[in-house]
């Protein structure tokens, strides 16, 4: 009876290796846009140029690991942009109100992050106890929290504490402050794939029915993910809030979907099951990258958009194409 | 006192009974069989006990108290252990990661990952020797072959440890060694008093390792028997009902048998059957008969050219090389799928251009001319006796039985040679299954070659002139004439496979 069943394959060591790591191709193509970035302008290499593309490109690097956690589930949270914005003018506006010292700045910093999870549970609820539709569930709830953020604060540019966005771009002990973030993130990162909810994320996006059946509690699940989405979008609007040392209700909403071509850019699949977040936070950077090169190559601006889109699409096209050869 | 209880205990989906009157009686440490056809709920059954599914009636005790659990999760923790059919695998996390999936080992929130490879070390362990030298615990579950993932399955539930323990269908695609193996871990398990559910369709297995057997059919346990008092030619009876077992059925009114072979298949190897051989002749139509899944259906697909293929098959001796369906459409064979909604039904358009596709391609027609396609699909839709309001109505507004008519009947346009019929009688009402099979007869009689498997065997029973029994991918035994018995199909589509 056996040989009625698939053939098993012996696999090569890359494939084994591509398996693990699906974000191996996302890897390739960051390397060669960094070439061509320091091709075209040798100082977007340095340590300043660099320090520039993760002070900009931190927040959505951030974005893309919350979409990544609803994503492993074969969820989709499409409201993480309109998140990003209410938590960013509900900081600027706390920070705002109780002045700008450090022991407000962390309570609004605190205060943020807790915006963001009720967010993410909000959208959980909605998804995975009310069995919306994930893309038309979370659309409506990201128009309900831009309008939320709209009711916080009608028009851009209440500005941030000094205190707040000189600490993010700015240096503790002559090491720019953003370097620390990425290794805390990193080990954050890492400590979370190794944790229990990560595996069970994954199994639901897998196999939702086969899940539940092995005794997965999987409304729970979704929900935690999408809580763990929240957070980590609460976490990019603390990053943006330091990057351009504003509130603005409208901040966030345009990185949503960039955020899910990040995680699709970072060898996710988006039918679930498959993926990591050291691939989102390639595939953010990728974007980055493609941003700053249509530049530094001198794109017309007319075209920059153009061109940029292409770029993304070059990037999918390869990522796929280097995966599938080595799969095959 | 059992260990496990279940009376009176019923299922229904909208108006389909799935199990009418479900009554078990497990002891701790035996090993007890259910079998029964397919469809006759023994899976249903097994997911009432695994909290899966919702009992309407009846009532569930362990250890002599009530059961009344929420779901899988709260089943496990009253300590069943089941096995799916359809195996709760998830395809691409780890082998070791799927053992522990149910209760992961934890260190604070961390997975711990020497407990949980030491876990599924020590369930791998059990099948050491059988798993085939590509298993790998640290490997992906979509990596592996089909037996292998049912070793995982199998893993997966020992690795509940549950004094309950349900296995549904396990050894489908397991080897003679890796059986073997199973059953050593089976017998274990019995000695440590743990109360064991079996399930499988060989009866060889049945009596090699059950201690009971209960029967269920068409969703009402028939009775249960000591293995040691009974055989398998009871078993059989009790599976089909002593009263129609022994009659065949009588043989069509002499066809006008021709003798002429039409369509021939010699050495056919597919996905999912190996090595047929088949003649139909003109206005004979064979039966595939056996269990569900072993290969009728991948032969119809794969003579119609959405499988592919090694070996010969020819239509009036000319061979026949049918890549895909529109060659086969062409060289003149037509497919008809049980699973309408999704291979045939051209959903949300109207009913004529549901009946007209085929005429389309066998007439290379471009251009819709109303008039003399209406009076073509007309005809055609009369044959069968279709009832419709009009041809330009969505073929949604239709009951599933005139939905499948409309299917059959693109196919009547312009008449094929030989007409493969999957299962065609899918989930549609009595007197359309009447109207289908006197279509049948009649185009046999005309001359055209029929091929027809149904899951039922009443059905195939009454309107096949031989019928081939299909047991693992093979054809195992021919049924002719007097042979063509219920007690002969159930018999030969149980049997171990050769």
């Amino acid at each position: 009876m056996t040989d009625l069943a698939t053939p098993a394959r012996r696999k090569g060591g890359f494939k084994r290796v591509l398996e693990r790591y699906p974000f191996l191709p996302a890897l390739l193509i960051l390397v060669v846009l960094l070439a061509l970035n320091g091709l075209y302008q040798p100082r977007s290499v340095s340590l300043v140029g660099i320090t520039g593309l993760i002070k900009t490109y931190l927040a959505l690097m951030l974005l893309a690991v919350a979409q990544t956690y609803v994503v492993y589930a074969a969820d989709i949270d499409l409201s993480v942009g309109a998140i990003v914005s209410l938590v960013n003018v509900a900081v600027v506006t706390l920070m705002q109100h109780w002045g700008g010292e450090a022991l407000p700045v962390f309570g609004a910093i605190a205060l943020g992050l807790c915006v963001g999870v009720a967010c993410g549970i909000v959208n959980g609820l909605v998804v995975a106890a009310l069995r919306l539709q994930a893309i038309v569930a979370t659309f409506a709830t990201s128009i309900f929290f831009t309008g939320l953020a709209l009711y916080i604060m009608p028009v851009a540019g209440t500005p941030a504490p000094t205190l707040f966005w000189r600490t993010y771009g700015g240096r503790m002990l002559d090491i720019p402050f953003v370097f620390y973030v990425v290794v805390v993130l990193a080990v954050l990162l890492y400590a979370l794939s190794r944790t229990r909810l990560t595996t069970q994320l994954l199994a639901v996006g897998d196999d939702a029915q086969a899940a539940y059946q092995s005794g997965l509690p999987v409304t729970l699940i979704r929900i935690k993910g999408y809580a763990m989405c929240g957070v980590f979008a609460a976490l990019a609007a603390l990053c943006i809030t330091g990057d351009t040392a504003s509130g603005d209700p409208l901040v966030g909403g345009k990185m949503t979907l960039f955020s899910v071509a990040a995680v699709v850019l970072g060898g996710s699949a988006l039918s679930g099951g498959v993926g990591t977040v050291a691939g989102a936070v390639i595939g953010a950077l990728i974007i980055g990258l493609i941003n700053s090169l249509v530049y530094f190559v001198g794109t017309p601006s007319e075209w920059q958009n153009l061109v940029q889109g292409l770029a993304i699409l070059l990037a999918l096209m390869a990522g796929i194409l280097v995966g599938r050869r080595a799969r095959a | 006192m059992a260990k496990l209880k279940l009376s009176g205990v019923r299922k229904a989906y909208g108006a389909t009974v799935a199990l009418s009157r479900g009554d078990l009686e497990i002891e701790a440490g035996e090993v007890h069989v259910l079998i029964g056809a397919n469809g006759s709920g023994k899976s249903t059954l097994c997911k009432i006990v695994a909290g899966v599914v919702k009992p309407d009636a009846g009532e569930v005790l362990l250890d002599g108290q009530p059961m009344a659990v929420s779901g899988p999760q709260a089943a496990r923790a009253l300590g069943i252990g089941i096995f799916y059919q359809e195996l709760s695998l998830a395809a691409h996390r780890t082998v070791a990661e799927n053992i522990c999936l149910p209760d992961m080992p934890v260190r604070g929130v961390f997975v711990d990952q020497s407990a949980l490879a030491a876990r599924a070390a020590r369930y791998a362990a059990l099948f050491a020797d059988v798993t085939g030298d590509d298993f790998d615990a640290d490997g992906p579950v979509d990596a592996l072959r089909a037996d292998q993932r049912q070793l995982v399955e199998i893993m997966k539930t020992l690795a509940s440890e549950a004094p309950v323990l349900i296995f549904d269908e396990p050894t489908s695609a397991l080897d003679r060694a890796q059986v073997e193996r199973f059953f050593q871990i089976l017998r274990g398990l019995r000695q440590e008093g743990r109360a064991i559910v079996f399930i499988s369709h060989r009866m060889d297995e049945i009596f090699e390792i059950g201690d009971r057997v209960t029967v269920i059919r068409d969703g009402e346990t028939v009775g249960t028997r000591r293995i040691a008092e009974t055989n398998p030619a009871e078993v059989v009876e009790m599976m089909v009902g002593a009263r129609s077992a022994l009659a065949a059925e009588p043989v069509a009114e002499a066809a006008p048998f021709r003798g002429e072979t039409l369509l021939g298949v010699d050495g056919l190897s597919g996905p999912g059957f190996r090595d047929i051989s088949l003649r139909v002749a003109k206005g004979e139509v064979l039966g595939l008969g056996g269990l569900h899944g072993q290969g009728q259906s991948a032969l119809l697909k794969a003579l119609f050219g959405v499988l592919a293929t090694s070996g010969e098959a020819t239509l009036d001796g000319v061979a026949l090389s049918n890549a895909t369906p529109r060659q086969a459409i062409r060289s003149g064979l037509a497919y008809v799928s049980g699973d309408r909604g999704r291979d045939g039904v051209i959903h949300g358009r109207p009913i004529i251009e549901n009946v007209t596709p085929i005429h389309f391609l066998l007439k290379g027609l471009q251009i819709a001319r109303p008039a003399p396609l209406r009076e073509k699909a007309l005809a055609a839709l009369k044959t069968l006796n279709t009832r419709f309001a009009g041809l330009s109505l969505p073929i949604n507004s239709l009951s599933g039985g005139n939905q499948q008519k409309v299917v059959i009947a693109r196919w009547l346009i312009d008449r094929p040679r030989v007409l493969l019929l999957d299962d065609p009688t899918k989930g549609i009402d009595l007197s359309a299954k009447a109207d289908l099979f006197v279509l049948i007869r009649k185009l046999a009689s005309e001359g055209m070659g029929i091929v027809l498997y149904s899951s039922e065997d009443a059905e195939l029973l009454a309107n096949s002139d031989r019928i081939l029994v299909f047991n693992g991918g093979r054809v195992t035994r021919e049924l002719r004439g007097e042979e063509r018995t219920r007690f002969n199909l159930t018999q030969a589509a149980y049997e171990a496979a050769r």
